[in-house]
C-alpha cells in the first residue's frame, strides 16, 4: 500500500543509475471487468520537460527510487488515451462525486495497492489524515487518530463509489456511470444542485430517460427549465412523458406559449392530453396540483379481481396505495386501502369494504385548503372531483404540502449573504 | 431578479414604473450589500483616523483604492461565476494543499485581527454609552453567534440598513461641517494642501496602508466569491454582474468619502488627535450636537455587529473551500462541529485580546487593517494568475488593463507593507 502523496517527488533512475527526473503524476487506465483502475503509466518531470513512460518499463514503482527496466532513450512515449485517469491532474485536490454517501467530496489523498505485479488505485482519502501527509505530518495524524478506529480524521472512499468529475473543458468523462444508477433521485437532484453548469449537463446526460424524469421531479421548477435548456426538444418530450402529468404540467406553465405547445406536439398524444387538461388549470389549486395517474376499479370486482387489476396498471401509478372505485361515467362512488383490499378474502366484492363517505376537495379547491385537509384526515392522498362528483385526479399529500411549507424550510439556510430573493 | 418577479402579483407587474423600481432595487440591493459589508467598524474607526489626521490628501489615495477594488472585486466575481467555484475551490484545484493551507493561514489571521476590531469597537461603544463592558460584550457576542447559527438573510439585512443609515449620518455631518469642497474635491486627483514633512509622509504611509486593508481585505475577496456562487451563469448576467460590483466599489467608497470629509472637516481642521471613541464622534457633532456621542456608539455598535456575523462566516466559509467541499455552503456544514468550532474560537480570541489593557479601537484597527494589506498581493497573486488562465476562463480572460493594474498594485502594496513595518518598528 502506498499513497500518491508520498510517490510524487521521488526520483526516476535510468538503466544505468543517473536520475532522469522526478515523479509527477500516475496515469491509470479503468478497466471493464475490473473495480479498480489501474495504473499504466507515469509522468516524469525532468529538465528537458515532461515524459509519459509505460508502467510496463519500470522495474519498480513503489520504492524510494524509481528505476527503469531499459535505457530512457529506447523507451516509447505511453500515448495517454481519452479515458485514461491522471491521478494528479485530474483527482488529487479535485472534487469527485461519493457515489456511496451520495455527496460531493475533495481527495486529500489517493490510495494504491500492489496486486498481481500491477499497482492499482484502491481509495481515495478525503479525511484529515490525507492532509497531514500532504503536508509530511503524517506522524501528527497517527497520533491524532491512534485512540478510535473510525474516525472522521482517517475517511476513505472505495475507488467503486468514485464518480471523477469534469474539471477542464477538456477533460471530459467517458465512462458510462453505472453507479449513479443506484443513486435515489433525490440524492442526485442535491448533487446537481452542488455543481457547476458544465458539470451538470455532464451528469443528466449520463442518465437514462427514467432517471432523469425522476431526478428533475425533486427539483425547482425554475431550475428544471435550466436543466432542461440545452437538450433537444425531442429528449425533453420523452422526459416529460416519463415525469408524472403534475409535474410535467409545473414545467411546462414556466415555458413560453409556442415553445410549450411544440413540446406538447413532440409528446404521445394521450400524455399529452393529460397536461393539455392539468394546464387548463390555476398552479395553486387542486386542479393545477392534481395528478392522473390514480388507479381505479369498477364497483363490480370482487377483492381478487381488484388485486389482479392492479397488477396490471399499477406500473402507470403516481401513488398506489388508495384505491378509487368509480362508475363507468367516472362518478367517484368509494375509496379503499391497499390494507383493506390484502386482507379482504378474494371473492369478497370491493362494496363489502370501500368507505363511502369519500373526503374529497373539488377542483377550484385552494392549495392551503388541500394542505389543511390532507393533515386533519392524515390521508396520503385526496381525490379531486368536480360538482357532479366526476373522479379528475389525485392530490398527493406531499404535493399538497409542498406548496404550502415555507419556502425557507425547504431551502434551508441562506447561504451567507448571497442569497438574495 | 426573476424570483423576485415572480413572488409578485401579477396585475402589479403590469406596471411600468414598479418594473423599473424592482430592477433599480435588485441593482441597488446586492451592490450595496457588498458596499456594505466592507464598511465594517474598523472601517469607520480607520476612516475618521486618517480624516483626522492627514485631512483631504488622503482621498487621492482612495480613488487608486476604488479602482483597485471594483478590479478585484469583479475578477472574483466573473471568476466564479465561469466556473462556479469559490476562489478557496480554485486555489486547492489548482495549487494544492501546502498553498491552500499557506493563504487559509494568511486569511485566518487577518480575520483574527477584524473580528478583534469588531469586538473592541464594542467595548468602546460600551464606554461612551456608559454600559459596563464586560456583560456588553458577552451579550453581543452570544447574540452574534445566534444570529449566525439560527438567523435569517431578513436579519442580516436589517442590519446592513442600519449601518447604512449611520453612513447617511456621516454624508450630513459632512456637508453640515461645510467643508472646503474645492480642496476636498480635487484632492480625489492630486494629493496637495498641506506641508509635506517628514512626519506627515510617514503618517500617510501607515494609515494609508491602514485605509486600504479596510477597504480591500483579503476576506472581502473570498466573501465576492461566495457571493456569485449563487447566481446563474449568462452571457448578459455576466456584463450585469460586472456592472453590479462596479457599483458596489463606487457606493463603499463614497460612504468612506464622506466620512473622511466629515472628520478631515471638524478634526484635522482643529487640531483634534484621535485616541478616543468620544474624539471621533465629534465629527457628527455638527449634525448630531449633543446627541453625537450616542448616534455614534449605536452606529458603530451596528458596523461592529455586521462584522462580527460576516468576517468570521467567511473564514468558516473559506476553510470549507479549502479543505471541504464546495457545495458545503448549507446546513450540512453549518451544523457540523468544524463550523462552530472555527467560529468560536475566533470569538473567544477576539475577547481575549481586547481584554489587554491599555490598547485603543484605533491602534488594534490600524494593526489589523495593515495585516490585511499585506495579506492582500498574496490573494491577488493568485486571483490574477486564475482568472488569467484562458484555460480555466475561456472567453472570460482577464484583459490586459485588470492584469497590469492589479499587478503594479500588488507590486507597490508589498514595498509599502515592508516600509510600514519598518517605520512602525523603528517607532518613527
Amino acid at each position: 500500500m502506498a499513497f500518491i502523496s508520498e510517490l510524487t517527488g521521488r526520483p526516476v533512475t535510468d538503466i544505468d543509475g543517473t536520475k532522469i527526473g522526478v515523479l509527477k503524476d500516475l496515469v491509470a487506465r479503468p478497466l471493464k471487468d475490473l473495480r479498480y483502475p489501474v495504473v499504466d503509466a507515469i509522468v516524469v518531470q525532468g529538465k528537458a520537460g515532461d515524459r509519459t513512460l509505460p508502467y510496463s518499463e519500470l522495474a519498480a514503482l513503489l520504492s524510494a527510487a524509481i528505476p527503469l527496466k531499459r535505457s530512457s532513450k529506447e523507451i516509447a512515449e505511453y500515448q495517454i488515451q481519452d479515458d485514461d485517469i491522471r491521478l494528479v491532474a485530474d483527482v488529487l485536490d479535485k472534487q469527485i462525486l461519493d457515489t456511496d454517501g451520495a455527496r460531493v467530496v475533495r481527495v486529500n489523498d489517493i490510495e494504491l495497492v500492489r496486486v498481481n505485479g500491477d499497482v492499482v488505485v484502491s481509495n481515495v482519502d478525503i479525511g484529515v489524515r490525507g492532509i497531514l501527509r500532504r503536508i509530511g505530518l503524517d506522524r501528527l495524524g497517527r497520533w491524532t487518530s491512534s485512540g478510535s478506529k473510525d474516525d472522521a480524521a482517517s475517511r476513505t472512499i472505495s475507488w467503486e463509489f468514485v464518480e471523477p468529475l469534469t474539471h477542464d473543458q477538456s477533460m471530459r468523462l467517458k465512462v458510462p456511470a453505472s453507479k449513479l444508477a443506484d443513486l435515489h433521485p433525490s440524492d442526485i437532484a442535491e448533487i446537481i444542485s452542488d455543481l457547476n453548469r458544465a458539470e451538470h449537463s455532464d451528469l443528466l446526460n449520463k442518465l437514462d430517460i427514467k432517471q432523469l424524469a425522476d431526478t428533475l421531479e425533486e427539483v425547482e421548477p425554475d431550475f428544471q427549465a435550466d436543466l432542461l435548456e440545452h437538450f433537444p426538444d425531442e429528449k425533453v418530450a420523452d422526459v416529460l412523458e416519463e415525469m408524472s402529468p403534475d409535474e410535467a404540467t409545473d414545467y411546462l406553465a414556466e415555458l413560453p406559449d409556442d415553445r410549450r405547445q411544440g413540446l406538447l406536439k413532440l409528446m404521445e398524444a394521450d400524455e399529452a392530453e393529460e397536461v393539455r387538461e392539468l394546464l387548463r388549470y390555476d398552479e395553486d389549486t387542486a386542479g393545477g396540483l392534481m395528478t392522473t395517474e390514480y388507479v381505479a376499479v369498477t364497483p363490480d370486482m370482487t377483492a381478487g379481481q381488484a388485486i389482479e387489476h392492479l397488477r396490471k396498471v399499477g406500473e402507470e401509478a403516481e401513488l398506489l396505495y388508495y384505491v378509487y372505485v368509480i362508475d363507468q361515467e367516472e362518478h367517484l362512488l368509494g375509496v379503499f386501502s391497499l390494507s383493506d383490499l390484502i386482507v379482504a378474502q378474494p371473492d369478497t366484492p370491493i362494496t363489502y369494504f370501500m368507505h363511502k363517505r369519500v373526503i374529497s376537495v373539488e377542483l377550484g379547491t385552494h392549495q392551503d385548503e388541500i394542505a389543511h385537509i390532507v393533515a386533519k384526515y392524515n390521508l396520503i392522498a385526496v381525490p379531486v372531483v368536480d360538482a357532479e362528483e366526476h373522479l379528475h385526479g389525485i392530490v398527493t399529500a406531499d404535493d399538497a404540502l409542498d406548496k404550502v411549507l415555507p419556502t425557507a424550510w425547504k431551502k434551508r439556510l441562506p447561504h451567507f449573504l448571497g442569497t438574495h430573493q | 431578479m426573476n424570483r423576485v418577479l415572480e413572488h409578485l402579483p401579477t396585475r402589479w407587474l403590469s406596471r411600468p414604473w414598479v418594473r423599473s423600481a424592482i430592477v433599480l432595487l435588485s441593482v441597488f440591493g446586492p451592490a450595496t450589500i457588498t458596499a456594505m459589508a466592507d464598511n465594517d467598524a474598523g472601517g469607520v474607526a480607520t476612516y475618521s483616523l486618517a480624516g483626522a489626521t492627514l485631512g483631504y490628501p488622503i482621498l487621492f489615495l482612495l480613488t487608486i483604492i476604488t479602482v483597485l477594488l471594483a478590479i478585484t472585486q469583479e475578477m472574483g466575481m466573473r471568476l466564479t461565476l465561469v466556473t462556479r467555484r469559490g476562489l478557496g475551490d480554485l486555489i486547492r484545484e489548482k495549487y494544492g494543499v501546502k498553498v491552500s493551507i499557506f493563504i487559509f493561514a494568511g486569511l485566518l489571521i487577518a480575520n483574527l485581527g477584524t473580528v478583534t476590531t469588531e469586538v473592541s469597537a464594542i467595548r468602546t461603544t460600551s464606554s461612551i454609552l456608559g454600559i459596563p463592558p464586560v456583560p456588553f460584550t458577552i451579550g453581543i457576542l452570544i447574540i452574534a453567534f445566534l444570529v449566525i447559527t439560527r438567523g435569517t438573510y431578513k436579519i442580516t439585512q436589517s442590519i446592513m440598513l442600519l449601518v447604512s443609515l449611520v453612513y447617511l449620518m456621516y454624508v450630513i455631518a459632512a456637508v453640515k461641517a461645510h467643508p472646503d469642497w474645492r480642496l476636498a474635491l480635487s484632492n480625489l486627483i492630486y494629493p496637495h494642501g498641506v506641508m509635506w514633512t517628514k512626519q506627515y509622509l510617514i503618517s500617510y504611509l501607515v494609515i494609508g496602508m491602514g485605509v486600504l486593508g479596510t477597504t480591500i481585505t483579503p476576506w472581502g475577496q473570498f466573501f465576492i466569491s461566495s457571493f456569485a456562487f449563487d447566481k446563474k451563469m449568462e452571457k448578459d448576467t455576466l456584463k450585469y454582474s460586472q456592472f453590479e460590483t462596479y457599483l458596489g466599489a463606487f457606493w463603499t467608497d463614497f460612504f468612506s468619502f464622506f466620512m473622511i470629509v466629515a472628520t478631515a472637516a471638524t478634526l484635522y481642521a482643529n487640531g483634534v488627535g484621535l485616541t478616543s471613541g468620544e474624539q471621533a464622534a465629534q465629527a457628527i457633532a455638527p449634525f448630531a450636537g449633543q446627541l453625537a456621542s450616542t448616534l455614534f456608539a449605536v452606529g458603530i455598535l451596528a458596523a461592529a455587529f455586521m462584522g462580527l456575523v460576516v468576517v468570521p462566516l467567511s473564514t468558516a466559509y473559506a476553510f470549507s473551500e479549502f479543505f471541504g467541499l464546495s457545495g458545503s455552503l448549507d446546513s450540512d456544514f453549518q451544523s457540523s462541529r468544524t463550523f462552530y468550532i472555527l467560529f468560536v474560537v475566533q470569538l473567544v480570541v477576539a475577547a481575549l485580546i481586547t481584554q489587554i489593557r491599555g490598547v485603543t479601537l484605533f491602534q488594534i484597527a490600524l494593526v489589523t487593517q495593515t495585516l490585511n494589506a499585506m495579506v492582500l498581493p498574496l490573494v491577488f497573486y493568485y486571483l490574477l494568475k486564475l482568472a488569467g488562465n484562458r484555460n480555466i476562463m475561456g472567453g472570460h480572460v482577464n484583459g490586459r488593463f485588470q492584469n497590469n493594474f492589479t499587478a503594479i498594485a500588488s507590486f507597490i502594496i508589498v514595498i509599502a507593507s515592508v516600509f510600514t513595518v519598518i517605520a512602525v518598528a523603528l517607532g518613527l
